[in-house]
């Protein structure tokens, strides 16, 4: 393949011209997707993007360039630039990468319907279906948006430490938003779908069920809810919201390039300090994880894009704060070795370090024995707004979907729900984990440029006891 | 240098050979440096060597864009982008793009700027105004823009234009909860001081001293102009045709109502001298400066052709193909001077940054974002200590309904995440601003 012998010239002549340490990434992102709203196709965008990304460390000191052209005359520039721009800037203290083994791979994800097959009329059709299934239920639905994207990803990294790894993902996305109206009154909802695979995502998401469910849920608010109780109660949370916190107030502050200030500037610092491992931020019961290795998950990989190899991370685990996120460049200043969560959205940006699948790990209660012990609470199901602070502390989550309970029963629908509390307060107060496990995709926001990236983000059912409600 | 312009024109003229009514070809040129700094010291710098483009084609009111990254193969490239449009389906909405040609004002960017090399010094004279005043740590980013496009439509356009900007934010912190921040926008190499925004984050930082929990309520509240910036994305950013029918916008059916208070009047102006100037839009349309409120009352969606077909209206020069915007705001300034909004508050808040705003309801404009950086208590007009923890929650119309003073000092400002395109902005005083905290 042309390119990597690109990748592989790129980093040979990083060498020459005094980097420590070379890597390159190339890259072929070959995108189908559409927007769907209120029934009209607004456009079809199809795209064959492809680059190469150079990073190197000389000096101390860190240097990144990118190009689209990929002929030996415009890498060379490329590295060249990389190279001088790193070597301009010196540093009280060096950078440094931990030691990692170099690797040899060739990893692909299995498309059981391969996406480079499906014609586009198909893949229109499978959303107009829903489209027109979801106008046939007469719920009064006038925003109606669906957003659908497929993204056959082949890349080539290597370093100067001798990995060459070669990789394939083709990843699929459906983003719907609906707005519901009764005599003037509104709900909104989002939903956000994410694979790795093939066609087949469209069955195994049962997006037609799940968003005819939606609007439903989206009716019955409107018609049945009332106003949310104030107060301190229960809460059973469903999974979109075990996710939303685990991705939140877990993954986020556990990033360690955000652990030592490098993205204070952008998506913030964390409550957490270096030192803070084995501290208590929640009860015994909650264990949140981050894993890469997640069969047909948005964010699966085998490989970050440092050519580490990719692992389950136990962030929070029995309630401590376990691990933080880690590339080669936090691991050797926080002297521990990096743990597979280097990843960047594009060959034409630097690998930081990110979440990947981020959930509450399963336990053994049902739904139903969950509720059994509940006297009065709220089962917020799903969520609208939400937001955190940028040290990750203050968080708060508005349901969409939400229902009284009663002496251990689900009864009426109740509106705008709202959890507003700290971090510890929120996974303190867990005291039953759910065996069910529900994921949602999301892109997760961080770094300048904006890099939005696949994410994933679930849990099961978890009830949290004595939270103040409004 | 190849010829862009050239490829863009064939690219176009060999769409509607294929059968397509209307083409747009934009090629682009990135040549954008950056450095990033944390902890006082650069962490890595950045730079960019790419030259892409897109085409749009419709045939039949079957919309396709594609992007193009090896202009060898142009020619296969819009051979397969009507191909793929005659296999869509119909956009019965579809109106067209503007038929040209156009004239366009002369703009020229600083070749002080895109000849800049190295922004080491600039960066560290940010770090060290931001020290001086105060801070122990800094963090933030430098931008040298340059990015240059050759537009060919199908509408008799054929156009060029250059843009290079210097852009520099810094957040200066004494501890996790003392922060400030600070931005720097700049068209012109001469007017660019990187300093300015360390020393204000700074001063901000250094101001904060062990803030204390704040309490919910309802707040007379002095905005500085980041977080202002944030509030004015909230309407410019949801005045987009395309987030007005796609229910993404608090706007829908309040053309010609009021929408905040008569103090209140925002321009869409790409004219104007800020980091967002530019000759003419996506489709080639002069860019026009647009009124979108006027003393309280909207008066406009934003537009590219087609949407204002369905509206009934004229482009306003905003395209976007698909979803028409805003590419610079400006919020027309007031009467007073920063001293005298304070002076007006006789217990209430001074905010300067926030972040994360997210709506509960796009539709009705209910909505909850979280300050950061320096809070501070206002008390019979004076600062009187800072807080943290607290959480804006309110109706984004209903906050600038409640808007009742600005003052005669703008700043352009631009902010990662938050304020979407550069916006001059003054200072502004709202009454009665719900905050909320967590419980526990």
């Amino acid at each position: 393949m042309a390119d990597r012998d690109m990748a592989d010239f790129a980093v040979e002549h990083a060498g020459k011209q005094g980097a420590q340490y070379a890597e390159a990434r190339v890259e072929n992102h070959s995108t189908e997707s559409f927007i769907l709203k209120n029934g009209v196709l607004d456009a079809l965008s199809v795209s064959d993007d492809f680059g190469i990304g150079v990073r190197v460390l000389v000096g101390g000191s860190l240097g990144f360039a990118a190009t689209n052209r990929l002929t030996k005359d415009e890498v060379r520039a490329t590295v060249d630039d990389a190279v001088r721009i790193a070597k301009a800037v010196k540093r009280r203290t060096p950078i440094e990468f931990v030691q990692e083994k170099a690797v040899k791979a060739d990893w692909k994800v299995r498309e059981r319907k391969k996406v480079a097959d499906v014609d586009i009329e198909d893949k229109l059709e499978a959303v107009l279906q829903i489209e027109r299934e979801l106008v046939d239920t007469k719920i009064p639905l006038p925003a109606r948006f669906f957003q659908a994207s497929t993204n056959r990803l082949k890349k080539y990294f290597t370093n100067s430490e001798g990995s060459k790894i070669t990789s394939y993902s083709p990843r699929i996305r459906l983003y719907y938003f609906l707005t519901a109206v009764k005599d003037g009154d509104v709900e909104q909802t989002y939903r956000n779908y994410g694979w790795s695979g093939g066609w087949e995502a469209l069955e195994e998401w049962d997006a037609l069920n799940k968003v005819l469910a939606e609007a439903r849920s989206l009716e019955k608010s409107l018609k049945e809810g009332k106003k949310s109780p104030e107060g301190k109660w229960d809460l059973i949370c469903g999974p979109q919201v075990s996710g939303i916190a685990s991705h939140e107030s877990c993954g986020h502050p556990t990033e360690a390039d955000r652990i030592l200030g490098r993205e204070a500037s952008q998506a913030g610092k964390s409550f957490i300090t270096p030192d803070m491992i084995g501290e208590k931020v929640g009860s015994p019961e909650v264990n949140v994880c981050d894993d890469p290795t997640l069969k047909n998950a948005i964010a699966y990989y085998e490989y970050d894009d440092e050519g580490v190899k990719a692992r389950r991370r136990y962030l929070y685990k029995e309630g401590k704060i376990h691990e933080f996120l880690q590339n080669r460049e936090t691991a050797a200043k926080l002297q521990t070795r990096s743990n597979g969560a280097a990843r960047a959205t594009t060959y034409a940006v630097e690998a930081i370090p990110r979440m990947a699948n981020t959930f509450v790990e399963p336990k053994d209660w049902s739904l139903e024995e969950m509720l059994e012990d509940v006297k009065r609470g709220i089962y917020m199901k799903s969520f609208m707004e939400w937001n955190i602070d940028d040290k990750r502390y203050n968080q708060k989550y508005v349901g969409r979907e939400a229902y009284l309970i009663e002496d251990g029963e689900v009864t009426a629908p109740v509106r705008k729900t709202v959890l507003e509390l700290t971090t510890p307060a929120f996974w303190s107060a867990v005291d039953a984990v759910g065996k069910d496990l529900e994921f949602e995709a999301g892109f997760c926001g961080k770094s300048d440029p904006m890099q939005a990236l696949d994410a994933s983000m679930g849990g099961p059912h978890m009830r949290l006891r004595d939270v103040y409600l409004r | 240098m190849e010829d862009y312009a050239g490829v863009s024109e064939r690219m176009v003229k060999k769409a509607t050979a294929l059968g397509a009514q209307d083409a747009v070809a934009d090629i682009y040129l990135n040549r954008n440096y950056q450095v990033r700094f944390s902890q006082n010291q650069v962490d890595i710098s950045n730079k960019w060597r790419n030259i892409a483009g897109w085409l749009f084609v419709a045939v039949d009111r079957r919309l396709v864009f594609t992007e193009i990254n090896d202009f060898s193969r142009a020619d296969k490239v819009v051979e397969n982008t009507v191909k793929v449009a005659r296999r869509s389906q119909e956009n019965p909405e579809y109106g067209g793009i503007a038929a040209g040609p156009f004239r366009y004002r002369a703009s020229k960017p600083d070749r002080k700027i895109t000849e800049l090399e190295d922004g080491g010094d600039l960066v560290q004279a940010g770090i060290q105004a931001a020290v001086k005043a105060g801070a122990k740590e800094t963090a933030g980013v430098f931008w040298r823009y340059d990015e240059e496009h050759f537009l060919h439509t199908s509408g008799g356009v054929s156009a060029t234009r250059r843009g290079a900007n210097l852009y520099f934010s810094l957040r200066a912190l004494r501890s996790l909860e003392e922060s400030g921040h600070g931005v720097e926008c700049a068209t012109r190499f001469a007017d660019f001081h990187p300093e300015r925004a360390g020393e204000k984050a700074g001063e901000i930082a250094k101001a904060v001293k062990k803030p204390g929990k704040g309490e919910a309520g309802k707040y007379d509240v002095v905005f500085d102009t980041l977080f202002l910036g944030s509030m004015i994305d909230q309407i410019g950013g949801r005045a987009g045709a395309f987030e007005v029918r796609a229910g993404l916008s608090p706007l829908k059916d309040k053309v010609g109502k009021p929408i905040a208070s008569d103090i209140v009047t925002l321009y869409d102006d790409s004219t104007a001298n800020t980091m967002g100037a530019r000759p003419f839009d996506d489709e080639g349309v002069p860019s026009q400066r647009n009124v979108i409120v006027e003393r309280g009352v909207l008066k406009t969606y934003l537009h590219n052709t087609s949407t204002a077909k369905l509206f009934s209206t004229r482009t306003t020069a905003n395209a976007g193909l698909v979803a028409p915007g805003s590419n610079a705001l400006v919020l027309e300034p007031g009467d007073h001077t920063k001293e005298e909004l304070f002076e007006q508050v006789r217990d209430g808040l001074y905010v300067t940054n926030t972040w994360y705003t997210r709506y509960q309801s796009y539709v009705t404009g209910d909505f909850s974002t979280i300050p950061r950086d320096g809070i501070f208590r206002i008390k019979n007009g004076k600062i009187a200590g800072s807080v943290k923890d607290i959480r804006l929650t309110d109706n984004i119309l209903g906050l600038w309904q409640r808007m009742e003073a600005l003052s005669k000092e703008t700043q352009e400002v631009m902010w990662w995440g938050e304020v979407h395109v550069p916006t001059i902005v003054p200072y502004g005083l709202a009454r009665q601003v719900g905050f909320t905290r967590s419980s526990m």
